[in-house]
């Protein structure tokens, strides 16, 4: 297993690496002089190619690709805003955390929610409670969620009154923009607990466990959604992209300081260092989070763990 | 997609007793949520084809006197900050919002089913340098690099449909690559390449035709996710600019005014929804009618 873990952890440098290849070579393309955008429009010519030579824009891709990237991994120098001249790798380390910190607490109440109702439209198949379950799931699914933020917005905030509108602060700031951000991961949760259960549950040692005596919900649970369990963690391991672009968005709604909003304002100003560097952050964070799925699985299913422990001696061998 | 399925289903069906379409289509017509979702759907399409017949006011006509009124029998759905009528500014945003969705998804499937096709055929190196490159492109989420790639485009109905498509790219050619793996051992493959096909006849015109139906089901979703995407770009500002009626765009110029006229946030997300809703139900019947383990 500690292999295991090592082996995705060094698979991640790669991965980082790549996505910073890519996200830098896409930036390449941007519109637009970025010793103009730093300067503004009213700097002289002289001036202008100054910062040129300074930004190391007059430099071969190649090499502009290998300061980056030495710059970013080894020196930790991320850069300053072009347009506020603010240090990035500050603005990330305070933005980073709460991003994340929003999109798993999304995906833990979306699947906290939906897994119990799966199980229970699972179990009452065709019934009314199944039927309700399976409704509300689809309109869950198909509800966008940064629609849904505006319109908890006006019925809790300008309606009702309850709840701040926008801004952070104490926890009722977040209880919007996390409810907005989970409906469509609740409804997704349910939808494949509700198929994986159906897989599962007749199968003939779901009959044995229930010919031997042992209780319904330990059947349930115990037999049925730990067996179940693996199409589940899948859909929440996809799940987690689309809430992180989604409390993105969700971010601007709420006027949350988060990486969205930072990189969405990025985008819009034109200030194209805190785009790169915050959108390779990002996309870090959201591979480690990924890992951390894929450990998931190992840890639910013996089977996969045993796979892994047998692929590490067969490499252990060819070495 | 349709189309090219009526295609494959044509070429079939003189050796076939039922095609494969045909039966597809006969579990589809059982499932009435499916029918209901293809129904509203078609039912949008043409709505929204014939947004100039039924339109009941120009959708770029401002009215100083009637500006954010809400809904009445004049204007259905209200007016909005400049007094144009919101039910004719959806009618013309369908046109935007479904096609970016449509478009997207189309060329996402093409290419990555190109993509998928030639990995899974030629397998070993080719296969593991292109798996290695998706593997990148989903590290991204799905939303971050469709940011960064309208952010290098620029706005506007095309860029916009590009970036989409870029991020359906992997999960397309994955689903073919697998599919065709599974189908490239088969006999008749053998058969093909024993009397000198060529490769690209081999992939064309045998194995991709036997191995893409789970994309149809991804594609059939795809639609929906994309057209969320793509309300959700323009919402932020990056795809389609306002004055350009699309459903987002609407949104996002709705949203300073969600105190006042809250009926100007209701129905742009409310025709989304729908949208979003009668796909689901489509693909959701699709995915069922082409399940191998509830044939009967």
């Amino acid at each position: 297993m500690a292999r295991y873990v090592l082996k995705r952890l060094l698979w991640m440098i790669p991965i980082a690496l790549g996505v910073a290849v890519l996200v830098f070579t896409l930036m390449c393309f941007c519109p637009g002089d970025p010793a103009e955008i730093i300067l503004g429009s009213t700097a002289t010519q002289e001036n202008l190619a100054a910062k040129r030579e300074e930004l190391g824009l007059n430099d071969p891709y190649i090499i502009r690709l290998g300061t980056f990237l030495s710059d970013t991994f080894i020196h930790f120098d991320l850069g300053e805003s072009w347009i506020t001249g603010a240090s990035v790798k500050e603005a990330i380390a305070e933005r980073l955390p709460r991003t994340l910190l929003l999109s798993i607490i999304q995906l833990i109440i979306s699947f906290g929610i939906g897994i119990p109702l799966g199980v229970m439209a699972a179990v009452n198949q065709n019934k009314w409670q199944d039927n309700l379950c399976m409704a509300l799931a689809l309109i869950g699914i198909s509800i966008p969620n940064f629609w849904l933020a505006l319109l908890l917005v006006i019925l809790f905030s300008v309606k009702l009154n309850l709840l701040p509108a926008m801004g952070i602060g104490g926890i009722e700031y977040y209880i919007l923009p996390a409810l907005a951000g989970c409906t469509n991961g609740i409804a997704a949760g349910a939808r494949q607990t509700r198929s994986s259960m159906l897989d599962v549950i007749r199968s003939d040692y779901i009959t044995t466990a229930r010919a031997k005596g042992v209780p319904e919900w330990q059947v349930i649970v115990k037999h049925g959604l730990k067996n179940g369990l693996i199409p589940i963690i899948t859909v929440m391991g996809t799940h987690f992209g689309k809430m992180l672009g989604g409390t993105m968005v969700i971010e601007t709604i709420f006027a949350i300081p988060g990486m969205g909003q930072y990189i969405i304002n990025g985008v819009n100003n034109r200030d194209y260092q805190v785009v790169q560097v915050g959108s390779i952050f990002l996309a870090i964070a959201f591979s480690f989070c990924m890992l951390a799925v894929d450990l998931l699985y190992a840890a639910v299913d013996p089977r996969i763990r045993a796979r892994y422990a047998k692929g590490g001696k067969r490499r252990a061998k060819k070495a | 997609m349709m189309v090219s399925v009526t295609n494959a289903a044509v070429s079939a069906a003189p050796r076939k007793k039922q095609s494969e379409f045909m039966r597809v289509m006969r579990q589809m017509r059982k499932n009435k949520l499916a029918m209901l979702g293809l129904i509203i759907f078609i039912a949008e399409l043409i709505i929204v084809l014939l947004a100039p017949f039924i339109s009941p006011y120009d959708y770029t006509a401002m009215d100083p006197i009637a500006i954010r009124q809400g809904p009445s029998l004049q204007h259905w759905f209200g007016t909005d900050d400049l007094g144009r009528d919101i039910f004719s500014r959806i009618l013309y945003g369908g046109r935007y919002s479904i096609t970016m969705g449509l478009f997207s998804v189309a060329i996402s499937t093409t290419v990555g089913m190109s993509i998928g096709a030639v990995a899974g055929y030629f397998g070993g190196q080719v296969d593991n340098i292109i798996m290695r490159l998706l593997d990148i492109i989903q590290s991204l989420p799905a939303m971050l690099l469709t940011i960064v790639i309208s952010a290098v485009l620029g706005s506007g109905y095309g860029n916009t449909i590009l970036a989409l498509s870029v991020n359906g790219l992997p999960a397309a050619a994955r689903m073919l690559r697998a599919q065709m793996m599974r189908e490239r051992d088969n006999e008749y493959i053998e058969a093909a390449q024993s009397i000198n096909c060529s490769k690209f006849r081999i992939i064309v015109s045998h194995l991709i035709p036997n191995s893409f139906s789970p994309n149809i089901v991804q594609a059939t979703m795809g639609v929906a996710n994309m057209i969320v995407m793509a309300a959700s770009l323009s919402f932020i500002g990056l795809g389609v600019q306002p004055p350009t009626p699309e459903w987002g765009a609407m949104l996002s110029g709705a949203r300073q005014f969600i105190r006042q006229s809250p009926h100007m946030v209701i129905f742009p997300g409310l025709a989304i929804a729908i949208t979003i809703l009668a796909l689901n139900l489509m693909g959701d019947g699709l995915r069922d009618a082409l399940d191998p383990k509830l044939k009967r």
